[in-house]
């Protein structure tokens, strides 16, 4: 049994607040969580549900223009401008006059870009100093999935991560979230946003959106381009799938006549658009990524899935998940929407107050330095049994 | 097991064929049958059962990727189930038919019920019926022969991908057991150390996860076993045995996973 209740809350009130700051990617986010203390809290294994009362969630994203990505040093700059304006607006929403109340402030310390992760761990170093609130570091990947617990309240999941930077098959075994599959190169996010790049689209509201959109009005979705599948035992790789579509992409815009799977040998005919480049990557990768997380809930005889990180918000992804889960004895998919399956501040706010809650505080501020690799089974998961 | 699945593979075999299923994994279910696919039944011969494993099509997949995929891994399947089959030593159930555009393969049944209501003759079961008398000379000859197993196994460049002790079938053969490796669903021709060491790794996590207490023994009499089979091909065969324990010590220090990087 776990104790969440084992520091009391400031001032004797009866409720925590925290202060959650992201910045590990190109997303800058800014959040506020409130936790009711609970008697049940006391003995229990329910960290999956704590009542948590979102108070503010602000976030913004830096973009860049089509055909390219974000660089650290400019997205380390975008954080540094904007992080202070942000922190008001969220205090402000939150209705928080005096910051000092807040209980603790969370910050990331990685896994993600070195630039902006430093930046806004020193904003966090600041406020922590000037309020004279504790500091706790919180891992990305963790940040996700007890979000994702939390709102959707799946006990215990087997949890697909997809983002820009990370693409994991995760489930809980004896206080840590280890890694039953992964991708051995790129990521999923990281892969649809360079084919994104490769196709000149917008990088608003995000690349991997607008392949989703483009993907919906495939004009022949019965005949799929075939890519090569890569599913690697629980693991599997993306890069050659990327290096492939986008070959396919540069023969289609300089209409490369001689490519057979794009244009009709005899007449010359385009047989493939860029809609069904799409379609055909969308489906292929996702596949891919049911396949494993199937895998895994054979593996730990699990019937629950829970989507997380900036990908999961694709629909087509939910369905399919769903379409597999249909197959298994009970099966569930849990998913959130973009508030939450997006970086955000909030989610660091309710791992931190977990980790808080079970007496996990920054005692000196060497702990604080950040880290871009930083796997999410390096975590001792105290609040869990 | 999903019902609709069921009925599906009761479609496919034609009601000529009763089936009982058994498991069902990630990729495929698995189903006993007593009718031979092409022999014609003998009289007054006691039945025999088959295996019957089915991939079924995925609905969540697109059409193409998913008869690419099923026809491409029950073929890869059959093909080391064929080839493993024609090694001397090596016990794996023999193939009997496959269908590789339906996903469907039949194999020898192996195996029988452990006495007192101790499950399938499988490692694991078999290492809980002993719990109470942990390391007798029978468990220590069985585990001594899973090893020469898997180290024939690898000795001729083979990978079984997800060695568990539930993919290890015990074969009553007199008083002892003749342990037959099962389920090559992710099994592949290699040479690399990596692939051995990852195999040698996995059982060992599966041992010490289901068996802790006793674990330590059972893997040394694991590892035993399998350098029994390097040693005896003379100086080659303990230099290659050389790197493959080191590589097994190392992917064990790493946990399987190599540090991320970007």
């Amino acid at each position: 049994m776990v104790n969440l209740n084992s520091v009391p809350p400031k001032h004797g009130r009866n409720f925590y607040l925290a202060l959650g700051l992201e910045g590990s990617a190109n997303k800058l986010g800014v959040g506020v969580v409130k936790h009711p203390v609970l008697a049940h809290h006391a003995d229990s294994d329910l960290s999956h549900d704590c009542h948590a009362q979102i108070l503010s969630n602000i976030r913004d994203t830096y973009i860049t223009p089509p055909g390219e990505g974000f660089l650290p040093r400019d997205t380390a700059r975008h954080h540094r401008n904007w992080v202070v304006r942000l922190a008001r607006r969220a205090l402000d929403a939150a209705g928080l006059r005096d910051p000092s109340e807040l209980d603790v402030i969370c910050f990331t310390r990685g896994p993600g870009m070195g630039a902006p992760l430093h930046s806004v761990a020193v904003f966090a170093r600041t406020l922590s100093l000037l309020w004279r609130v504790p500091l706790v570091p919180v891992n990305h990947c963790v940040g996700h999935i007890e979000m994702g617990r939390e709102i959707t309240k799946a006990e215990n999941p087997v949890v697909l991560y997809v983002s820009g930077g990370n693409t994991q098959v995760i489930a809980y075994s004896e206080n840590r979230y280890r890694i039953f599959g992964e991708t051995l190169d790129i990521a999923i996010g990281n892969c649809l946003d360079r084919f994104a790049r490769t196709l000149r689209i917008p990088n608003e509201p995000s690349p991997g959106y607008n392949i989703e959109q483009l993907a919906k009005n495939a004009p022949h979705k019965d005949s799929l381009v075939e890519l090569p599948y890569t599913v690697k035992g629980m693991d599997l790789s993306m890069s050659g799938i990327l290096g492939y579509v986008d070959g396919l992409a540069k023969d289609l815009f300089s209409q490369n006549t001689k490519n057979k799977i794009l244009f009709d040998p005899q007449t010359g005919e385009q047989k493939v658009t860029v809609e069904d480049l799409c379609y055909s990557l969308q489906e292929n990768l996702f596949a891919m990524l049911v396949e494993i997380t199937e895998r895994a809930m054979a593996h730990v005889a699990s019937n629950q899935v829970l989507i997380v990180g900036g990908v999961g918000c694709n629909v087509r992804l939910q369905e399919m998940m769903a379409s597999m889960c249909r197959d298994r004895s009970n099966g569930q998919v849990h998913a959130t929407d973009e508030r939450f399956c997006i970086d955000n501040g909030v989610m660091i706010a309710q791992a931190g107050l977990l980790q808080y809650r079970m007496g996990n505080v920054v005692k000196d501020l060497a702990e604080t330095v950040v880290t871009q690799k930083f796997r999410t089974d390096e975590v001792y998961v105290a609040w869990r049994d | 097991m999903s019902e609709a699945i069921v009925e599906q593979v009761k479609k496919y075999l034609t009601g000529s064929i009763p089936i009982t299923p058994i498991s069902q994994g990630a990729e495929a279910v698995v189903f006993t049958t007593e009718v031979h696919p092409y022999l014609p039944k003998a009289d007054n011969q006691p039945s025999t059962k088959y295996i019957i494993k089915y991939r079924p099509p995925k609905q969540y997949r697109h059409p193409t990727i998913d008869k690419t995929l099923t026809k491409h891994r029950t073929l890869s399947e059959s093909r080391i189930l064929s080839k493993l089959s024609s090694l001397p030593g090596l016990n794996v159930p023999k193939l009997i038919a496959c269908d590789v555009y339906n996903g469907c393969i039949w194999l020898e049944f192996l195996g029988e019920n452990l006495p007192n209501g101790a499950g399938f003759s499988n490692l694991k079961n078999f290492l809980w019926m002993n719990s109470s008398d942990p390391y007798n000379k029978t468990v220590e000859s069985t585990l001594f022969k899973v090893g020469e197993q898997i180290g024939l196994l690898h000795w001729n460049d083979y990978c079984h991908g997800d060695l568990t002790t539930s993919n290890v079938v015990l074969v009553r053969d007199g008083e002892s057991w003749a342990p037959h490796l099962i389920d090559f669903g992710l099994g592949s021709s290699s040479t690399l150390v990596e692939d051995k060491g990852v195999d040698l790794y996995v059982l060992e996590r599966a041992i010490v996860s289901t068996h802790s207490s006793f674990a330590e023994k059972y893997n040394k009499w694991i590892i035993e076993g399998f350098s029994s089979v390097y040693q005896s091909k003379g100086k080659k065969g303990n230099q290659k045995l050389k790197d493959v324990i080191n590589r097994f010590q190392d992917v064990r220090l790493r946990g399987r996973k190599r540090s991320m990087i970007g």
